[in-house]
């Protein structure tokens, strides 16, 4: 015997099964100790059509009680954010890919710790070689075929395969660039975040390539060039601010813009995305 | 409701040198249509054409009345498909009812409790209803293949293309997945790969031998088999002239196509009997440096 009772609206509710999941647990609990509510129950129920009580959707409920995932920490902060349902699982899908970006982080932070530790110039230099290609080496992990095993089914739905690139893009570069942006603080510059021109240009230079290579391969032939400009700059001259200059910021940025314009203007070639074999 | 069609007109396709199809020609109705060949024949190639996996390199192919090759046109074909690929690979720790369901967002189920309703139907269509929470690395290799023939089966597509649904399902599971294929391709055109005759002998009313790229066969499944009238036996020795010739349970020898000698008993021809005598005997021979896929 309890000290309350079910109201009408809640008995109602119960016995039609229109109640939330929590609400009729809660009215459960209830009547396994009250008799007299279960009375009520008993007489609710007989007046009831029983076309009103929806078995079926009843059992819909328990069964997606059961068998619908609980949306993840990070998918619940995009919904918080205001990112739609929908949407926001098809981010979340992408940060499944967690152990690629999470090893390009673990990349990135353990050069800025070495960077920082061997001193000014030759730590920036170090650090200046990584930092802006693990951007796109993880954004063309996040869609590259040869990652991504169930990109096939996922190539031949109707939904937009630019948007859902699109989409793993933002998702991962709001994993990766937090970590990052950090790391650059342990660096003994007066520029840290002066990297972050040339990793938009290259993963813009990444999404325009995956409309003719796979993403990953294009990935590699960027950093490999850039690690190869750099170490070419390192013989020249000593001084890491060169590569940091306005004009080279300027044409960072001019290459992020041209490279993007190409990838639309050829995004219908993403359906075409091959894997890495 | 119009019925379901697709037609292809000299579609060749080729990957840098290599020639994986070329001059296919081929109309498709609803029905069980099977695609038999060895391996590296190009059925693969030609699946993924068909689900607009992949662009020829030359011909016209059009699918429901659709040129794939219009993104407009392409993305209402893909509103109709449903696609199993020869691999499939799944999500880390995704569950079943988690892989289809994702795969039904992504086919424009929005609704949610629409899909989850329809991802229950496919999973109880292919006998997973009660696996659908368990993670997929967890299961094994037919069930994995049957979450991915269910997320083709979502919205009962009028285009159904299933490149080996049956490897590594057991033989039970077999049948029930080809009641629903059947039951399916009543409305629907439904183009399956297999390397399992028995497969395309009890459920495909047409099949397609390709064979280096090119159609070698096109036809009812009952006139290939009927090709190999006659020319089937039982013998206690293995015929050299034969195309093949193997030891049965019997301790007797089936001989298929050469000479019929004295004593031989001949036996009704198998589908199987009959694909090999069309491929000349050799059982599966590797097609290096003519066909990639």
């Amino acid at each position: 015997m309890t000290g309350w009772h079910l109201d009408d609206d809640a008995l109602r509710r119960y016995v039609e099964r229109t109640d939330s999941l929590a609400e009729g647990t809660s009215a459960e609990q209830h009547l396994l100790s009250c008799e007299p509510c279960r009375a009520r129950v008993n007489t609710a129920a007989s007046v009831i059509e029983l076309s009103v009580i929806d078995i079926a959707t009843v059992w819909d409920r328990t069964r997606d009680a059961i068998e619908v995932p609980r949306p993840s920490v990070f998918e619940r902060l995009l919904r918080g954010a205001g990112l739609p349902a929908q949407e926001a699982r098809l981010v979340a899908v992408a940060s499944a890919f967690r152990g690629v970006w999470l090893t390009g982080v673990a990349a990135v932070l353990a050069f800025a710790a070495l960077a920082a530790a061997v001193g000014h110039a030759r730590g920036m230099w170090l650090f200046l070689a990584v930092a802006p290609v693990v951007p796109c080496l993880v954004v063309a992990s996040s869609y590259d075929p040869w990652m991504d095993p169930a990109l096939e089914p996922e190539l031949v739905t109707p939904y937009p395969m630019l948007r859902l690139v699109l989409l793993r893009t933002v998702a991962v570069l709001a994993l990766a660039l937090p970590a990052v942006l950090l790391s650059g603080l342990l660096i003994p510059t007066e520029v840290p975040f002066a990297w972050l021109l040339p990793a938009v240009g290259f993963v813009a230079v990444v999404l325009a390539a995956s409309t003719w290579f796979s993403p990953l391969r294009s990935a590699i032939a960027v950093s490999s060039v850039w690690l190869g400009v750099i170490w070419l700059l390192a013989l020249r001259s000593g001084a890491p601010e060169a590569v940091l200059q306005a004009r080279a910021q300027a044409a960072f940025l001019a290459l992020a813009a041209a490279s993007f314009s190409i990838f639309l203007v050829r995004r219908r070639r993403l359906h075409q995305l091959r894997p890495w074999r | 409701m119009a019925t379901a069609s697709i037609s292809l007109r000299d579609v060749g396709r080729t990957f840098g040198a290599t020639r994986a199809l070329a001059g296919v020609d081929l109309d498709l109705k609803p029905g069980v249509t099977g695609l038999l060949g060895p391996n590296g024949a190009g059925k693969t190639t030609l699946l993924r054409l068909l689900a607009t996996a992949l662009p020829p390199t030359q011909g016209q192919v059009r699918v429901l009345g659709r040129d794939p090759q219009v993104s407009a046109q392409r993305t209402d074909i893909r509103r109709q498909l449903g696609y199993q690929p020869q691999e499939i690979g799944f999500p880390r720790g995704f569950t079943a009812f988690a892989f289809v369901d994702y795969i039904a967002l992504l086919k424009e189920w929005t609704e949610p409790a629409a899909r989850h309703a329809e991802v229950r139907r496919v999973l109880d269509l292919v006998g997973l209803s009660d696996l659908s929470s368990k993670r997929i690395r967890a299961m094994s290799g037919g069930q994995r293949r049957r979450v991915a023939l269910a997320q083709a089966l979502l919205g009962s597509p009028a285009v159904l293309i299933l490149d080996e649904p049956t490897t590594g399902v057991d033989p039970e599971q077999r049948v029930v997945l080809r009641t629903v294929l059947a039951e399916i391709a009543r409305m629907s055109v439904v183009v399956l790969s297999t390397h399992q005759t028995e497969d395309v002998a009890a459920l495909c009313e047409r099949v397609i031998v390709l064979d280096r790229g090119r159609v070698r066969y096109d036809g009812p499944v009952t006139e290939l088999t009927g090709q190999a009238a006659g020319r089937v036996w039982l013998a206690d020795e293995p015929d050299p002239a034969a195309s093949v010739s193997w030891r049965t349970g019997t301790g007797r020898y089936r001989n298929v196509g050469g000479r019929v000698r004295d004593g031989a008993e001949h036996v009704e021809p198998s589908l199987e009997d009959a694909y090999l005598l069309l491929r000349g005997g050799s059982p599966e021979p590797e097609t290096a440096g003519e066909v990639a896929s």
